[in-house]
């Protein structure tokens, strides 16, 4: 049984603009990248830590009206973007710490994912970036 | 180059917006986020050369 729960909620901020509101989706995956550094003599297979490439992905509701999704996105494909997110909308703290991908890069930015009977939603991803976390 | 905030996704609307490191600052105002409140300055007009030879 969990002893610490919390109701998912994160705050989402992509170049400062806080689009929590139309976010129903937010992971945030740190990577380092592994690194083989097995060698003649051993019988199992070792690693080491190279660059870090963590990533963070959205999943949105699409919205052309202004300051909305693709007032936010539409200059921002292509470029490095700061993105923030937290686990709910209290004080940032320890036990609610803000993660902040600096310089991340977004590749990607569907137009329209249109289906029928559907509210049209798209998925972001931001890729690499200086990782960072604050506590307050 | 002073800003000031247009849009509640960015904060309190006409406050001043300094941003941070990082942050795309044409892309916001590409958005309507924020407005520059720096007045384009107009060209000198040119100076008529009156010594006439």
């Amino acid at each position: 049984m969990a002893t610490s729960t919390y109701l998912s909620n994160p705050v989402v901020t992509i170049n400062a603009v806080d689009m929590t509101d139309q976010c129903t989706s937010a992971v945030l995956t740190r990577v380092i990248e592994s690194l083989e550094s097995t060698a003649f003599g051993q019988t199992n297979r070792s690693y080491v830590g190279g660059l870090e490439n963590s990533t963070l992905t959205v999943s949105m509701y699409n919205s052309f009206a202004a300051s909305e999704t693709y007032a936010t996105l539409k200059a921002l494909v292509g470029t490095q973007v700061t993105v923030k997110v937290k686990p709910t909308s209290a004080a940032t703290s320890a036990t609610n710490p803000e993660s902040t991908l600096t310089g991340a890069f977004m590749e990607s930015l569907p137009i329209v994912n249109g289906q029928l009977g559907a509210l049209d939603v798209i998925d972001i991803t931001f890729s690499a970036g200086a990782y960072s976390v604050a506590i307050a | 180059m002073a800003y000031v905030i247009a849009s509640p996704r960015l904060g309190k609307v006409g406050d001043a917006y300094e941003p941070d490191d990082g942050v795309n600052v044409e892309a916001l105002i590409d958005g309507g986020f924020i407005k520059s409140t720096s007045k384009s300055t107009k060209s000198d007009k040119p100076i008529k050369d009156t010594n006439e030879e």
